[in-house]
């Protein structure tokens, strides 16, 4: 990551500590952080992942927390092979949500979003807000339930499977 | 009825792929062909909804998910010892570099060292693994365009028959010939054989004379020659936006190898040759991964000129399934597989510390896959399979 997308990011998001994995993003910058970075050289579509993140109750030392999602995306830079050589870099941050709250899709500025999202909205069932075309992609499209939630049971049953 | 002549060179723009059929000219008459779900060509259970303008696809629905198996679920349930078989049955071709790139994740979760030597055995076994996609990739793809060479089988055959050689070297190591299980967390388990380099050398010979022979029976070939150049052609601005990594990728002129430009292994001692091209379409991403073949065999035999002596492992021997146990975190590993990036994305602290709270798979045929909307549409039906086919997907992958 180059000083000035530093600096550039850390200006969009309002912190002084920017890193390329891990940084936790407010919802409604996702959309405009991907921009920043396609622009600035990170391209490549690698990835999203959701998570859920089921309520806690207050155990020893941790407080209560509600019912929330987390969606990590992933981007990766092309190589500048000339005089000034530098490899392929990823950048990767999350964003957290409440239980039922949407997030931006990127579809509008990477095409292979499509797929990805329409799995994790499948698979873990977190929304994606101006998604074109937001079914299910790899389970049946009457399928109850979201099988990669924490809360679903590898053993549920359905019909006409047992 | 007439249709317009299509140009493949000059392959009209697709607007928008996710167009209702309503939208579509009433009045031309279009067919819906399913291709799939047990269409040979789509190598695997893969469903495409064709709709036809007489023999021209007018727009293309790809409907994955017949295998899906649940894989990432079950790896949540799993210690992290247990899953290393498990994604032998991903990519179902190159097992090992599923094996690796699981098993990397979980070192940087642990933030120890993989010894020199089972470096040195990943990389070989990496490179030995890609050359055995590849040579699967090309033999199914010839087979795909059909009676081109006279008799499409004859390639497949040639291919399997060397691609025998590889998996003998892989059961004289492992025992096992398509599910190893030889990769665990801090290193390998299976040492060299005796003699294991000498049969290496022999299997890379004869493969470096198959691919001449190759050569002359396809690139050489004025039938498939015609049957590919200019068929399925991706831009690159498409392949980066679809993240279509890989032979695809580079294909379509996008200089980009995580052996290269994010090393690891023993990758960064080893001068890798990146191939690309600039035509982007059928004959490109098969020409390619056959000059990849070649550029495994050189890696190959500088990696036999200095073995490394040393332990295999550095963690000692498991103690049982739930040894390993990785602290809360997020952490990203992502290899050059043969057919592009595969990574795993692990977010660490379920079970007590002992199993994945969600570990990702990052397929690369999914995304290579995500091109078929884009170049299906404009060719015909028979192209289709032969752009299918190009694509090398793997549907245990894909679908996951």
């Amino acid at each position: 990551m180059t000083p000035e997308l530093q600096a550039a990011v850390g200006q969009l998001l309002g912190r002084e500590d920017v890193a390329a994995f891990g940084m936790v993003v407010p919802a409604e910058l996702h959309f405009a952080l991907a921009k920043l970075l396609k622009d600035n050289g990170y391209v490549f579509y690698v990835t999203v992942v959701a998570s859920h993140w089921p309520a806690q109750p207050a155990a020893k030392g941790a407080p209560e927390t509600a019912e929330h999602f987390e969606v990590a995306t992933v981007l990766r830079n092309l190589p500048q092979l000339q005089d000034n050589r530098t490899g392929s870099q990823t950048f990767s941050w999350r964003v957290d949500l409440a239980a039922g709250q949407d997030i931006d899709s990127l579809v509008p500025l990477f095409a292979g979003a499509d797929w990805q999202e329409r799995e994790q909205y499948d698979l873990v069932g977190v929304r994606f807000a101006g998604h074109p075309d937001l079914r299910r992609l790899m389970m049946d499209e009457d399928w109850p339930g979201h099988p990669l939630r924490r809360d679903y049971a590898i053993e549920t049953p359905h019909a006409p499977w047992r | 009825m007439t249709h317009a002549v299509f140009d493949a060179l000059n392959p009209p723009p697709v607007a928008d792929v996710h167009l209702d059929l309503e939208s579509y000219d009433a009045d031309a008459d279009l067919m819906v062909l399913n291709l799939g779900p047990q269409h040979p060509s789509t190598h695997g259970v893969f469903r495409v909804k064709l709709v036809l303008d007489g023999e021209v696809i007018v727009k293309a629905v790809p409907y994955p998910g017949y295998l899906h198996r649940g894989v990432e679920k079950l790896l949540e349930k799993l210690t992290y010892a247990q899953q290393t078989p498990i994604v032998d049955k991903n990519d179902y071709l190159s097992p090992m570099i599923n094996e690796q790139v699981l098993n990397m994740a979980f070192e940087a979760g642990l933030g120890i060292e993989v010894p020199r030597r089972a470096r040195w055995l990943r990389t070989i076994l990496a490179e030995l693994q890609r050359l055995a996609s590849h040579l699967v990739a090309i033999g199914t793809f010839v087979m795909d365009v059909g009676g081109s060479i006279g008799g499409g089988a004859s390639m497949f055959m040639y291919t399997f028959r060397d691609r025998e050689l590889i998996l003998d070297l892989f059961e004289d190591l492992t025992g096992g010939r398509f599910h190893y299980n030889t990769h665990q967390v801090g290193g390998n388990r299976h040492d060299v054989p005796v003699g294991w380099d000498v049969s290496i050398r022999a299997a890379c010979d004869q493969i470096e004379r198959s691919l001449d022979e190759w050569d002359v029976m396809t690139v050489k070939n004025g039938v498939f020659r015609d049957r590919t150049i200019g068929v399925g052609v991706l831009s690159r601005d498409l392949a980066l936006q679809l993240g279509a990594s890989g032979p695809i990728m580079r294909a379509s002129g996008i200089d980009l190898d995580l052996r290269r430009d994010a090393p690891y292994h023993l990758y960064d001692e080893l001068d890798v040759q990146v191939a690309t091209g600039t035509g982007g379409d059928c004959f490109t991403r098969y020409r390619l991964r056959a000059v990849e073949c070649r550029e495994s065999i050189r890696l190959i035999r500088i990696l036999l000129e200095d073995v490394p002596e040393g332990p295999l492992c550095s963690l000692k021997p498991s103690k049982g399934p739930t040894a390993v146990k990785i602290k809360d975190g997020q952490w990203y590993v992502a290899v050059e597989g043969p057919r592009g990036e595969i990574g795993t994305y692990l977010i660490a602290g379920g079970n007590k510390g002992m199993s994945p709270y969600r570990l990702k798979i990052r397929p690369p045929s999914l995304h290579a896959l995500a091109t078929v909307p884009y170049l299906l549409p404009g060719h015909t039906l028979s192209d289709a399979v032969a752009i299918l086919g190009s694509l090398d997907p793997i549907m245990g992958e894909v679908d996951r």
